[in-house]
């Protein structure tokens, strides 16, 4: 076992395109790390340059105590699990998961009380002699598992191993991997562009955006103090509710102004974001987490009014889409496309600027689309972001790593 | 404008059953074909062995005996005491095992590098790969006849190569052989997933024991269709051979095959005697390595 850094890494391939920018990154004895990120965000390229698969451009990566920039895959002693698993199909199960041991000159014995007892624990025991085109997409899996585990290597590199599974499947293994994990605390670095994935597994996460890292912490920091912009719309699902709105001082106190409605920041929220006094007389950016809008009965915060769009019904809560009167965020490139929620539905917006805002509201409210509804927000749930560069306006308390998500 | 969105009509009842018999009239016409096509490709071949087993005022009779009637191996014996029937025999052997060696060595070499690297001038070396099977080879024998009667010169190489050599013929021979058989293995090695090579090396080989444990043994029904290629065109090759190889104890059995034909006429019995035996080989061998060509064994390397 062993701890794995990166340092200052870049990668860039054929001259001009960069895949990894200045990646610091350290993984410790043990530890669980989840690289999270959008497909083209450089975590696989991050995760081939410690197997050695690809060449590191700059920077320094270490296992252990070793500088492996050059060092070829088999002296790292570290093991990989492939998105498509890259079973030997002219091999037996047996076969496969005895390679690497064979590749190291272990005793034949001692190959084959380690293969059987993996085999044991992964419920592989019956099937040693097959092939794999002979087993289940689950077996596979398995086996791919197994054969990095059987080596006892300083680390485990994962890239995405569960997409290929079926929803169900893919739930499970996702459990066995982290038991596994837990169990021979092997250090292990694991690439997926699941968000709930990254949530569930890791003990850190590590978000990355066009080669650049945003944010690496546990999934509770992530999700509760996102660093920017970008962090905050791909963690969480359903994502973040983001729109922009307009600070003001008015004798002394903070105002804040969403659409045509006003309300007050507390003087204990302003004195835990002192720089938000800053962006008075200026646009932020705000987010609130879906199950932080309330219906308003029974709720004290600040008061939207606003129209819903669609209920989904989840059985234990419903998801409520509701248009309310909020200037949408102009900078589309500093948050995840892909989490956003679409536009104001056509036709029915005779407001002139809408955003839809996701509430989790409780499933025994009676709500249907077309009525008119007032949501409660509390301003300390609020997050606030700089429109121009996406970083999360500071704490005081525990200031965020802030990574900007532009240039 | 309308009829694009119309729907075709449902048939009915009776228009069913025409088309079965439609389709077994096609049916039997094509099997028909076949059959045809197979009487064709094989009555030279059956006409050869018949011949073959014939006593010579059979052969020569005008009325055609199908079936040998009295059949004999004598025609068997005459051409194996044939004068130089075992050199040629043993000339051919060599050129057909060095050509299928070397060229499933340097092909799989190659193709490798064309398919698992990138380098400077590949796409150009894979379009001239492609280009040089075009050129006739009629059109290539006398200026090759030149360069390699003139390296009969060149000290240190003209043991091996040169006119009247074995290993001028077998280097002729890698000619036309390596460009296809590179082009065949290429495409079997790009079928085959990186991540299997990169597996094995995170797994503790090299890069050319990836090769060799992972690659060789998935491009198996590649080697052996190359390999057939390669068997097929040294031991039938007949036109190089002939115009190369001058002295009787150094020619192939092609090239014996044609001494036959005399300007007294040609011995057609001991003749297609000699060309069953010759054909023999290549059968065999196909027998033998045919069996891997069938299955792809890449079928569950990666998520199927």
């Amino acid at each position: 076992m062993a701890e794995i850094q990166f340092i200052h890494v870049s990668k860039v391939y054929g001259g001009d395109t960069p895949a990894v920018r200045d990646l610091n990154l350290e993984v410790n004895e043990g530890e669980f790390v989840v690289l999270v990120g959008p497909s083209g965000c450089g975590k696989t390229t991050a995760l081939r340059m410690v197997a050695g698969l690809e060449e590191i451009t700059e920077g320094e990566i270490r296992i252990g105590d070793r500088v492996v920039n050059d060092l070829p895959p088999r002296e790292r002693d570290i093991a990989m699990v492939f998105q498509n698993y890259a079973l030997y199909p002219h091999k037996s199960v047996y076969e496969n998961l005895a390679f690497g041991l064979r590749m190291r000159k272990v005793p034949k014995a001692e190959q084959k009380r380690r293969v059987e007892e993996i085999a044991r624990v992964l419920g592989l025991g019956e099937m040693l002699n097959r092939r794999p085109a002979q087993l289940s997409g689950g077996q596979r899996q398995r086996v791919a598992m197994g054969r990095a585990i059987v080596r006892e290597p300083k680390a485990f590199l994962m890239d995405e191993p569960l997409s290929n599974l079926d929803a169900k499947l893919r739930v499970q293994m996702r459990a066995e991997i982290a038991r596994i994990q837990q169990a021979l605390k092997v250090t292990t670095v694991y690439v997926t562009h699941d968000q709930v994935e990254a949530m569930t597994m890791g003990d850190r996460v590590a978000v990355m955006r066009d080669g650049k890292l945003q944010q690496v912490d546990t999934t509770q920091r992530l999700y509760d103090a996102p660093a920017n912009l970008f962090v905050a719309s791909f963690v969480g699902s359903p994502p973040m509710n983001l729109f922009e709105a307009g600070v003001r001082r008015d004798n002394g106190r903070l105002l804040c102004r969403v659409g045509d409605s006003q309300f007050e920041l507390p003087a204990d929220l302003a004195a835990a974001r002192p720089a938000l006094g800053e962006y008075a007389g200026r646009r932020i950016a705000v987010g609130i987490r879906p199950e932080d809008v309330r219906e308003a009965s029974g709720w004290d915060g600040a008061r939207l009014r606003g129209r819903i769009l669609l209920v989904e019904s989840l059985g234990s809560e419903q998801l409520v889409h509701i248009e309310i009167a909020a200037a949408p965020l102009e900078r589309s490139d500093l948050v995840d496309i892909a989490a956003q929620p679409p536009g104001p539905s056509l036709g029915v917006g005779e407001l002139e600027q809408a955003v839809t805002l996701l509430g989790r509201f409780d499933r025994h409210l009676l709500l249907s689309p077309g009525e008119a509804v007032e949501v409660a927000i509390d301003p300390r749930l609020l997050h606030f972001f700089d429109l121009e560069t996406g970083v999360a306006v500071p704490s005081a308390v525990d200031a965020p790593v802030a990574a900007g998500v532009a240039g | 404008m309308s009829s694009v969105t119309q729907i075709a009509p449902t048939p009915v009842a009776p228009v069913v059953t025409r088309p079965t018999r439609r389709r077994r009239v096609r049916k039997a016409a094509w099997n028909l074909l076949g059959v045809i096509v197979f009487l064709v490709m094989v009555f030279p071949v059956y006409w050869m062995i018949a011949t073959a087993f014939k006593p010579g005022h059979d052969i020569l009779s005008y009325t055609p005996q199908w079936i040998p009637t009295h059949p004999t191996l004598s025609n068997f014996h005459d051409a194996t005491h044939m004068p130089f029937f075992w050199d040629a025999a043993k000339n051919s052997l060599i050129v057909v095992s060095i050509v299928v060696a070397l060229s499933l060595v340097l092909a799989f070499l190659a193709a490798l590098a064309l398919a698992k690297f990138r380098f400077y001038g590949r796409r150009p070396f894979i379009v001239l790969i492609l280009g040089v099977q075009m050129v006739p080879l009629a059109a290539l024998i006398i200026p090759l006849y030149i360069m390699m009667s003139r390296l009969n010169d060149v000290k240190g190489v003209n043991h091996v190569l040169g006119v009247d050599k074995l290993g001028g013929v077998i280097a002729m021979y890698l000619t036309f052989v390596l460009p296809f058989a590179v082009w065949t293995l290429r495409g079997f090695l790009l079928g085959v997933p990186k991540e299997l090579e990169e597996s094995a090396m995170v797994d503790g080989t090299t890069r050319f024991g990836a090769f060799v444990r992972i690659l060789l043994p998935l491009v198996g029904p590649g080697l052996v269709a190359t390999s057939i290629f390669a068997f097929i065109q040294a031991w039938n090759e007949f036109i190089i051979a002939y115009v190369f190889l001058h002295t009787p104890q150094k020619q192939t059995l092609m090239v014996w095959l044609a001494s036959f034909t005399t300007l007294r006429g040609t011995d057609w019995g001991p003749l297609m005697a000699g060309a069953t035996l010759c054909s023999l080989p290549v059968i065999v061998f196909f027998l033998l390595v045919q069996r891997r060509i069938a299955f792809g064994l890449t079928a569950g390397a990666v998520k199927g």
